[in-house]
Parts: structure tokens; C-alpha cells; sequence
């Protein structure tokens, strides 16, 4: 009875036909440009990856549901299209060179420990995509990060991404200070582009954010902040050398993350202020710790962040309605 | 006065578990439950140092005076730790390698001194003793379970013997520690609800049983 009495934030709430279900079925169609390109550059593998994914997320909040005592009739109704996003994010920010159990313990780990521990759909914490992910690398380090795939088209410039000697991927080589081997044009499109299975071709991405922001599901604004400024402070960090804004941008999985991930409801303030502070800070930790440490770290830098959302909240504060009128304000 | 056994043991084990219900003594626990092995060892050098400071404080607790009774109890336990390291040295100079730093940490540890305080300073000898010997145990139970689960999970090893090439790296990582504390205080909190939860059915259906043969004694 007391829950039923506790109001979340003053009057008046707008009342939208959306539900969650839509709007995650949306994120999910706004996902296929990405699966089928990373299907397409990678073959029947990654497509059998992403199946894979996707069954296991859905599974495991099923069976969550069924230890907890629910009916499979319950959960058909009040399934809610997350777990879905959560599987197909997951299959696309990972190579396609990852073992199957990997893929598994990641969207168990990301279901259940991260999301329906903590309360479900809206009540997680940190981004249960992003922490799968980290969890299924920090597990499985040897055997992700190693052996990527060229994918089945050639590059525009004739070149290769990986790094044959160390078996780097081309970030990890640009980060070393080599100069990139492939032209823009090709990080675009992710022709030649070794990497994740939805990360290569930024072009999908783009279409996926664009569909979003059209719908009024994302703001376009702020994850255009996110790549700008990781973007502007790597030309800063390299003595303001401006032939890196690009491949900065253009490469591993700061796409996938600044539209996908970084702009999940839950995970992020609800103040446009609060936005702008979250998406800047994320940009700025991006570039600086792929500086710092060589590696891609995108997904750390979103789990990082979403631990200060509720920090940034406590902080940047929405105005209550008729805060200017000091006399007679509505209530 | 009569020593209450019963209790003290409950209390060290179960109710008031050291690590999983006061959460005292987290530092050994994070850094040390890479391996069963070490939460054995870890637990049985706690569980000495807490035996032997619970029954010297028990005995000087009327000696003591109140307001430096913390640096003489630090003092008393430090002594003990420097006799457990000077041995270990000796004599197991190889388990003295692995522990590290964590053995003069016992010194500051907070199971010992929140014990010092909280028990050994008000009861007796025998007491005490218990006292030290049950929370003594208690961390080691804890650390050992935490060390295998972390074990199996991330070296795919149980104390120390292989049992399969699958690992998953996270567990043996530092953030794979606060995840299995965690984990285990969820786990260990759930279980004593189900057992309190038991314990008020069965005293409710005995209480209602003895109102019964009462009704039936008065009939007769």
C-alpha cells in the first residue's frame, strides 16, 4: 500500500501511449542495420553468435522468472523487448573469434546478476550489455582478444588491418603511435576492418542512431557530444594534430557504445543538464584512458560512468514545475 | 555464572558470523580467498591470535583501565602476532611467504578487536576462550568457501588439485573478490532468513500444540 502511495516526482506527469515493449522494439529494429552488416562482413558465424546471444539473454530472464515462481503465461505477458537488446548489444560488441560459452556466461551474468537481482527492467545500476561484455573479457582475455577475423571484404586501400606481427587490431595499433593502415573512407564502411562483430561498420550504426533519434527515442545531441569530444580531446592529447579526429572516431567501439549503450534510460540522468555533464565526462575518459592505457576502453568508461549517475542527479536537479512564479505556483 | 556453549558457538558460526554477517576483516578476505587453501590457513592464524588475546584480556579486564584499554588490547594482540610470524618463520617458511602481508595485518585486524571489546572484556576466561575459538572458526568456514568457490570458478582447482582446464579469469580477479563477498553475504543472509522463518513456524505450531493437549487435559 505504501508503494502505491509514493510519488516519484511532482506534478503534472505526462501520460504517453509508449510503453517499454515498444520502445525496445524499436532499439532492436534500430539494431538489424548492425547485425547485418556484421553477418555480412563476417559470415555464418557471427550470425550464429548473435542467434546464440540473443536465445541465451531471453532464456536466462525466463528462467529467472520461472526459479522466482512466476507463470510462463505471466512471463510471455510482461515481457519487455531489454533482454533482447541486452543479447543483441552483447553479440555485437564482441569478436567473432569469441568462444560460444563466453557469449553464455556474459548474457547470464548480464541478466540475472546485473539486472534481475537488482529489481529488472529499470532498476539496474550500470548497463547490463556494457558488464557482460567486461565480464566475459576479463574471463576469457586470452581468447577474445586474440585471432580476429578479417572480415570478407578487402579494404578501398588495398591494406590490412591486422597487424601481423602482433595480432593487434588496428586501434590498438593506432593507439601505439603507428599510423593508420587503412584510410578513412574504409572505418567508415569497416572494409578490411578487423573487430567486433557490430562495431566494424559505423555506417549501420549511424542508420540505427539515426532511425532512433527520428522516432524521439534517443537525442541525437548527446551522443554526438560523447564522439565529439573523445574526438577533440585526442587531437588535444596529440598536440593538436587534427588527422586523428577521424580515426579516433571511426574506430572501435565508440559508435556501438556512444549510441547504443551510453544512452540506455536507465543508466543515464534524467536532466538535459545532467546529459550534457554525463556525456562529456564520458568522452573525455574515453580519449584519455585510450591515451593512458592503449587499450579500447569504451565499455569501462560506460560502466565507470554509470556508477556517477546517480551522483550527477543528486547534483543537477530538475526543476520542479512553476519553480519561477513565487507567488501563487501551482501545486 | 553458567557459560552458555550453545550461544557462543551459534553466535561465532552462524549468527554472528565474523565475515559474512559483521563484515569485520574484509581486507584478508578480498585479497586472500584467491584459494581455499589460503582461507584455511588464514583462519587457523586468525582463530590462535584470537584464542590467546580473548584469554589474556579476559584475565587483565579488571586491570585495564578503561580509558587506554584500546592501544593495551593493540598491544596485547601484537604480541601474539609477533610470535605467530616468528614461528611460522621457522617452521613454515613457505606458507609465511604466501601470506605476506597479511600476517602482521592480523594486528589491526577487526575481528579481534571488535571481540576484545565487545566480549572478552566483559566475560570470563573460559568464555572467551570459546568466543575466540568459534569466530575463529566462523572466518576460517568463510574464507575456506569463498577460496573454493573462487577457486574452482577461476582456476578451475580445488585446494590446490586440478580439476579442469576451464577457468574464468574474472573470479580470480580483484573484482571477482567483491563480487563473491557480496554474493556470499546475499547468499548467507538469505538462508538465515529461511532457517529464522522455520524456527517461528516450528515454535508457533509447538505452541499451538501445547494449547491443544491443554484444551484436551482440562476436557479430561
Amino acid at each position: 500500500m505504501a508503494d502505491k502511495l509514493l510519488k516519484f516526482s511532482s506534478s503534472p506527469h505526462v501520460k504517453a501511449v509508449r510503453t517499454t515493449k515498444q520502445i525496445m522494439r524499436h532499439v532492436c529494429i534500430a539494431l538489424l542495420p548492425a547485425c547485418i552488416a556484421g553477418v555480412v562482413f563476417f559470415g555464418l558465424n557471427a550470425a550464429l553468435l548473435i542467434a546464440l546471444s540473443l536465445t541465451s539473454a531471453i532464456l536466462s530472464e525466463v528462467v529467472y522468472h520461472l526459479i522466482c515462481g512466476k507463470k510462463l503465461k505471466e512471463i510471455y505477458a510482461g515481457f519487455d523487448y531489454t533482454s533482447a537488446v541486452t543479447g543483441l548489444l552483447i553479440a555485437l560488441s564482441v569478436g567473432v573469434q569469441t568462444p560460444w560459452y563466453a557469449i553464455i556466461l556474459a548474457n547470464i551474468f548480464a541478466i540475472v546478476v546485473v539486472k534481475m537481482i537488482f529489481g529488472g527492467t529499470g532498476k539496474n545500476l550500470v548497463n547490463p550489455a556494457v558488464t557482460g561484455r567486461i565480464f566475459a573479457f576479463m574471463s576469457f582475455l586470452s581468447l577474445m582478444s586474440n585471432g580476429w577475423v578479417n572480415p570478407n571484404f578487402a579494404s578501398l586501400s588495398g591494406a590490412s588491418s591486422i597487424n601481423a606481427e602482433t595480432n593487434a587490431t588496428l586501434l590498438t595499433d593506432l593507439l601505439k603511435g603507428n599510423a593508420p593502415a587503412l584510410s578513412n573512407l574504409d572505418l567508415l564502411l569497416g572494409t578490411g576492418l578487423a573487430g567486433c562483430i557490430g562495431e566494424t561498420c559505423k555506417v549501420a550504426l549511424i542508420l540505427g542512431g539515426i532511425y532512433l533519434a527520428v522516432l524521439g527515442i534517443i537525442n541525437i545531441g548527446y551522443p554526438a557530444i560523447y564522439i565529439a569530444v573523445t574526438g577533440l580531446f585526442t587531437v588535444c592529447l596529440n598536440g593538436f594534430d587534427f588527422n586523428c579526429f577521424l580515426p579516433a572516431i571511426l574506430s572501435g567501439g565508440l559508435m556501438l557504445g556512444a549510441i547504443f549503450m551510453a544512452t540506455d534510460y536507465t543508466t543515464s540522468p534524467n536532466t538535459t543538464l545532467g546529459n550534457i555533464v554525463y556525456f562529456a565526462l564520458l568522452g573525455l575518459l574515453t580519449a584519455g584512458l585510450r591515451q593512458a592505457t592503449g587499450i579500447e576502453v569504451v565499455s569501462f568508461v560506460i560502466l565507470l560512468m554509470n556508477l556517477f549517475v546517480p551522483l550527477i542527479d543528486k547534483f543537477v536537479r530538475p526543476k520542479p514545475f512553476g519553480f519561477q512564479k513565487q507567488k501563487g505556483g501551482k501545486k | 555464572m553458567k557459560t552458555n556453549f550453545k550461544k557462543i558457538a551459534t553466535d561465532g558460526i552462524l549468527t554472528n558470523n565474523p565475515t559474512l554477517k559483521l563484515v569485520l576483516g574484509t581486507c584478508p578476505t578480498l585479497a586472500l580467498t584467491t584459494m581455499a587453501m589460503n582461507g584455511v590457513y588464514m583462519g587457523l592464524a586468525v582463530t590462535f591470535v584470537l584464542i590467546c588475546s580473548n584469554v589474556i584480556i579476559s584475565l587483565l579486564r579488571k586491570v585495564i583501565p578503561n580509558q587506554v584499554r584500546i592501544p593495551a588490547f593493540v598491544l596485547i594482540i601484537a604480541t601474539f602476532v609477533t610470535i605467530l610470524r616468528i614461528v611460522m618463520d621457522k617452521l613454515l617458511p613457505d606458507l609465511y611467504e604466501s601470506l605476506g602481508l597479511y600476517l602482521p595485518l592480523i594486528v589491526v585486524n577487526c575481528i579481534i578487536l571488535a571481540r576484545a571489546e565487545s566480549f572478552a572484556s566483559k566475560n570470563g576466561i573460559i568464555a572467551s576462550a570459546a568466543d575466540g575459538l568459534f569466530m575463529g572458526i566462523g572466518f576460517a568456514l568463510a574464507l575456506t568457501t569463498m577460496g573454493a568457490f573462487r577457486e574452482i570458478l577461476g582456476a578451475g582447482k580445488i585446494f590446490g588439485v586440478e580439476l579442469w582446464a576451464f577457468r574464468i579469469e574474472f573470479f580470480s580477479s580483484s573484482a571477482g573478490a567483491f563480487f563473491t563477498y557480496g554474493l556470499f553475504i546475499a547468499m548467507f543472509a538469505f538462508i538465515s532468513s529461511l532457517i529464522s522463518k522455520k524456527k517461528a513456524l516450528k515454535a508457533a505450531k509447538a505452541a499451538k500444540a501445547t494449547v491443544a493437549t491443554e484444551e484436551v487435559k482440562e476436557d479430561k
